[in-house]
């Protein structure tokens, strides 16, 4: 039989649609599982992405990819190169490690689930391939750091991490069971692919490989390379699926479902990646700030697909987003830090005299709003009090996003509401607005603070939340440079 | 006398704290109770009487929880006057 060429057979293959009738459409894409908006069959005919990709071709490229990657690890695991990292570049690459390879995991089901109810050939086609990336995603990055456990164990939170009840996991569990684990397959597309790979992750692994590159951390920056590479064909997924909403008239629907999950993505963002960029990755090895970064990359993406597709700037931006630019992962990092022993990651303070300068010089303010606190800190340390830097009760945290309810500001509440009788904390309008556009979604969802009220966590104490949280001694968090920090720290009335 | 959780944070610092108090306690106490998870750990401490502030409203400082008005996890700020 003569090989056909690609071009002979490709759309066949990829883009195979038929309307049904021995079944009804609503059976085969079931609204829980599919959702359509109203759009239904040969409306969705003409989805199209622009990576042309054949099954044979996926294999031989991620193949290739993986010889890459595990034979650079298999190279440098004979060295010493991890050993003369900087503690705070290791501090954010296990800080990664737990909160990335699982839900990888959780992302293949998503992926999976558009596999199969995704309502074009082609989009299924696409997601067939990114079920399979996301698969390879999760064994990579818990294989890597699998062989870093003789080193250090808390690199068994690549794994154990999303198993646990730790405050930082369940703030990352509900965004991720909410984006892509409990989603149907058009909000997946328009909240996993179009928001959050496309306007985070597929930009935040760029940098991170680069970042890796600069502190001389090679096998974590091929692994994010050879990642970046699968974010950047399947997060395509998003943009064909978000045109048909519109041209069907779906647009409002579209923007609600960007504009909350860009917020719940920023949240977390803030958290892992504004800390790592601003305190952990060391200073001379800095390339940007976070709020730089977000503002030079994110900011501009989102602010192109907006523009290119017709999409409005959602509503908060300028009210609640870009202020929270100036200081949100400043206040997260402090409270990571000063509740370092619930989190599976060696905190670095980074609030070295040299590092305050570059802070005061990037945030304009920061010695004031944060520096200060860091100067009761630092006299601590000093005196040798280190039991007043550690912390005896828990914060609240937000009902929507999870993390501690922070402010910079004096005097500024925390909103308070009542929903069924169930009182309800949450950090900003934002997060308020998003929890209260489907109540029905998140009421059953305890906070990590409701489940201590209700008994859950016993005995109740700080002691007894680190074991419900799954935190043993070997890997509970402290300072990254043994506190080395504070003989180059300086006051700021200085 | 019966356990009572409240929201709470210290003017001058960063994050809003869960504070078991007892409904007992008068609001100097409550003060004191909030200021030890703050004043000396992250916000300077000073020789200057704290208040305490709920609903918008400065409460005295012989007033107990019980006859506050506060609710369970109601929101509280404390501050140096």
């Amino acid at each position: 039989m003569p090989k056909l060429q690609r071009r002979d057979y490709y759309d066949t293959a990829r883009d195979m649609n038929w309307a049904f009738s021995y079944v009804s459409e609503d059976e085969v894409f079931p609204e829980e599982l599919s959702k359509s908006f109203g759009i239904h069959g040969e409306q969705w005919w003409g989805w199209d992405e622009p990576y042309k990709l054949t099954y044979r071709e996926y294999v031989h490229n991620q193949a290739g990819k993986d010889d890459g990657i595990y034979s650079i690890r298999s190279t440098i695991a004979r060295s010493n190169l991890y050993d003369n990292l900087d503690a705070g570049w290791k501090s954010a690459i296990k800080a990664h490690y737990g909160a990335i390879p699982v839900p990888e995991y959780f992302a293949s089901i998503g992926e999976a689930r558009m596999a199969r109810f995704g309502r074009a050939a082609a989009w299924r086609n696409m997601a067939t391939f990114g079920t399979l990336d996301e698969c390879r995603h999760g064994q990579a990055q818990i294989y890597f750091p699998y062989c870093l456990l003789g080193k250090d164990p808390q690199f068994d939170w690549a794994h154990k991490a999303m198993h646990t009840n730790e405050w930082g996991v369940i703030a990352a569990r509900s965004l991720f069971d909410d984006m892509f684990t409990a989603n149907d397959a058009m909000s997946t597309a328009i909240q996993l692919t179009f928001t959050f790979e496309t306007g985070f992750t597929n930009l935040q692994f760029l940098g991170m490989a680069s970042d890796a590159l600069h502190v001389g951390d090679i096998e974590f920056g091929a692994l994010i390379s050879s990642i970046q590479t699968d974010e950047a064909r399947h997060s395509q997924q998003g943009e064909p699926t978000l045109k048909i909403m519109i041209n069907n008239g779906r647009k409002a629907e579209a923007q609600k479902m960007v504009d909350q999950m860009f917020w719940r993505s920023w949240k977390l963002f803030a958290l892992l990646t504004g800390i790592s960029m601003d305190y952990y990755t060391p200073l001379e090895s800095r390339t940007m700030s976070f709020k730089e970064f977000m503002q030079d990359w994110i900011c501009r993406q989102f602010m192109d697909q907006f523009k290119d597709l017709g999409m409005n700037v959602p509503w908060y931006w300028e009210e609640h987003f870009l202020p929270e630019l100036d200081w949100v992962h400043h206040a997260y990092h402090m409270g990571v830090w000063f509740w370092r022993p619930t989190v599976w990651w060696n905190p670095d303070a980074g609030v070295s005299a040299a590092e305050r300068d570059w802070l005061e010089q990037k945030y304009p303010g920061w010695n004031d709003r944060f520096g200060k606190k860091w100067d009761v800190i630092g006299d601590n340390v000093r005196t040798g009090q280190i039991e007043k830097t550690y912390p005896a009760t828990l914060p609240i945290v937000c009902n929507c996003c999870h993390i501690p309810i922070c402010s910079p500001s004096i005097g500024k509440a925390p909103r308070i509401t009542t929903h069924n009788g169930r009182k309800l904390n949450f950090c900003c309008e934002v997060c308020e607005w998003v929890w209260k556009s489907q109540p029905e979604r998140y009421d059953t969802h305890l906070s990590i603070v409701d489940r201590f009220l209700a008994g859950h966590i016993q005995p109740p104490t700080l002691e007894g939340a680190l074991q419900y949280m799954g935190i043993t001694p070997d890997v509970a968090g402290n300072d990254a440079q043994d506190y080395a920090w504070h003989g180059a720290s300086r006051l700021a009335a200085e | 006398m019966a356990l009572f959780p409240l929201q709470a944070n210290f003017r001058g610092d960063f994050v809003v704290l869960l504070i078991p108090v007892d409904d007992s306690d008068d609001m100097s106490i409550v003060a004191d109770k909030v200021a030890q998870h703050a004043v000396g750990l992250r916000v300077a401490e000073k020789s200057a009487p704290k208040c305490v502030y709920h609903n918008g409203r400065e409460l005295p400082s012989s007033m107990t929880v019980a006859q506050s008005g506060i609710q369970p996890m109601d929101w509280i700020e404390v501050a140096y006057v």
